[in-house]
């Protein structure tokens, strides 16, 4: 009975701390009192455009190819090379772009927040600003997650047309067995815009939480330079149970019950 | 100005292309010191799989579950369903986990879980000077600290990626049956199409995974500088490298795979 209440210690009291901060931060951002530090959101939204898109935008890209070959190998087993543009539209659109996209965020992005703030919080510069008059809170975090969802929406869309570009030239440049017109005619009517929708909210929930738990991570860092590296290693593997969590559960919720595809009545 | 412009692009594509030789130059370093004798790394080897094992085969089976009960699950499972052919589903499952997300959730799962810390443990040791305190005492950081957890790093991996499959194949197991449909053709179809090229393959492709994951982790471990921000830099650096590696590999390994193996892309 005590190593259950221990392992439920373990467990439940992080989380629920993690639930309170993240609370909080959503909450600052929810009551604009984060526009007092536009400039700063600003500032972090232009970070992550030049240091990090370009490597989410590749790993999207190259899991497009992956998706391209097996589509176009599996429809040509099945001796119908045309149809390969009903695995990739599936495959790119609905599950492996929000998955690299999250999981490319959570290793340069949610482990840089880490290992920042937390190297801000060992060399004791947040209990400056405390002492500074400053809400470190509101300056350090919501500011991140206010640049963040003012980008990422973009950033998104861009990561659904790396895939698609990626898909394209293994399927049609590089197997070569349907042409551009034919792989495209199958490849548009298996999906519509609110697949695209449903796919970004799983994008955006992942995002969300990558940057969260980073913020988390680094603001609550302890035991000097090894901490940092112990925090941001930790902030990982929270990343990676939440991003499959989103992911399943996002699947089962929006296409569960519903193929959504052009077939039959 | 252009001189400006010249170095703004240039300087980063040097040092990443000094990077990639660096490594290359650890991975040779590695595999001699791993054949040449003496062999004083099994203590360590020992160790390093256990933490490895520990570490990993939680969130291991989770993703390796959520990975196939998504993609290849529920999407593949609606598709089927059109066109009342159910019972396919198996064959599908042989080519979606075995050859492509076992291997690619094994690998992330590695990565980010067992790469992170040995990079985050590494690069501990380097900044309290640990390592230069050891070269001094003769031990040679590489023959003692990187082998075994390159060859701990393969060997997990490996092994790994078999339990991502049969998770993966319990993934497949639990959207047949919120399909209503019996599991005999689901298992039928299953292990005709299974093929040992399909098995050997995804396991020499995760053998590989984990040779990069653990080169990667260990370079950016063995080179953390800069004090506070040092390391918590090198381990997001160690985890953004595997990943495009990961992916980089794959694609070019499961295309060779299916260009040379055509008996692999029949449908029995």
């Amino acid at each position: 009975m005590s190593t259950l209440r221990s392992i439920g210690n373990r467990t439940t009291v992080p989380f629920g701390h993690f639930l309170r901060f993240a609370l909080r931060v959503m909450g600052d951002v929810y009551r604009l009192r984060v526009m007092q530090f536009f400039g700063e959101v600003l500032r972090q939204a232009g970070i992550l455009v030049t240091g990090s898109v370009l490597i989410v935008l590749g790993l999207v890209f190259i899991l497009g190819l992956q998706c391209g070959i097996e589509g176009a190998y599996g429809a040509r087993a099945v001796g119908a090379p045309s149809v390969s543009g009903a695995f990739t539209a599936l495959c790119d659109l609905r599950e492996v772009t929000p998955y690299a996209f999250g999981y490319m965020m959570a290793a340069k992005v949610g482990t840089g927040i880490v290992a920042e703030l937390g190297s801000m919080r060992i060399s004791d510069e947040i209990d400056a600003l405390e002492v500074m008059g400053f809400d470190s809170l509101l300056y350090l975090c919501a500011t991140r997650l206010l640049g963040m969802w003012m980008v990422l929406p973009f950033v998104y869309i861009a990561a659904v047309a790396f895939g698609f570009v990626g898909s394209y030239i293994a399927v049609v440049n590089q197997i070569g067995e349907v042409s551009a017109g034919g792989y495209f005619q199958i490849f548009w009517q298996f999906q519509n815009p609110v697949d695209l929708l449903y796919s970004a909210i799983k994008g955006m929930l992942m995002a969300t939480m990558v940057v969260l738990v980073g913020c988390y991570y680094g603001y609550y860092a302890s035991g000097g330079p090894v901490g940092v590296g112990t925090a941001t290693a930790k902030s990982m593997v929270v990343n990676i149970f939440g991003i499959h969590a989103i992911g399943m559960v996002g699947t089962q919720l929006f296409w569960g019950g519903n193929a959504r595809a052009p077939i039959g009545g | 100005m252009l001189r400006a412009v010249g170095e703004r692009t240039f300087l980063p594509l040097r040092e990443f292309i000094e990077t990639i030789g660096s490594m290359g130059v650890l991975t040779g370093k590695t595999l001699t010191s791993a054949v040449r004798p003496p062999y004083p790394y099994g203590k360590e080897f020992v160790t390093q799989f256990l933490f490895a094992v520990r570490l990993c085969w939680f969130p291991m089976i989770v993703a390796s579950v959520a990975f196939t009960y998504g993609p290849s699950g529920v999407q593949a499972a609606n598709f089927l369903n059109l066109f009342g052919a159910i019972d396919r589903l198996g064959g599908l499952f042989i080519v979606a986990v075995v050859r492509e997300f076992a291997p690619l959730v094994c690998a992330i799962v590695m990565a980010g879980v067992a790469g992170t810390a040995i990079c985050a443990d590494l690069g501990a040791r380097k900044i309290r000077e640990e390592l230069d305190a050891l070269q001094v005492l003769g031990v040679d950081p590489i023959k003692n600290l990187v082998v075994p957890r390159f060859l701990a790093l393969m060997l997990v991996t490996g092994m790994f990626n078999v339990y991502a499959v049969i998770f993966g194949t319990f993934g497949g197991m639990l959207v047949t049956v919120t399909n209503g449909a019996p599991l005999g053709p689901f298992f039928a179809t299953y292990f005709t199409n299974a093929t040992p090229t399909e098995l050997w393959g995804s396991l020499l492709k995760t053998v590989m995974f984990g040779a990069i994951i653990a080169i990667v982790c260990c370079y950016k471990g063995l080179t953390a500088k800069g004090g506070a921000e040092g390391v918590g830099r090198a381990v997001n650096q160690a985890v953004v490298i595997s990943f495009l590696g990961i992916g980089a590999f794959n694609y070019v390994f499961t295309q060779t795979l299916l260009a040379t193996h055509p008996e692999l892309t029949l449908v029995r």
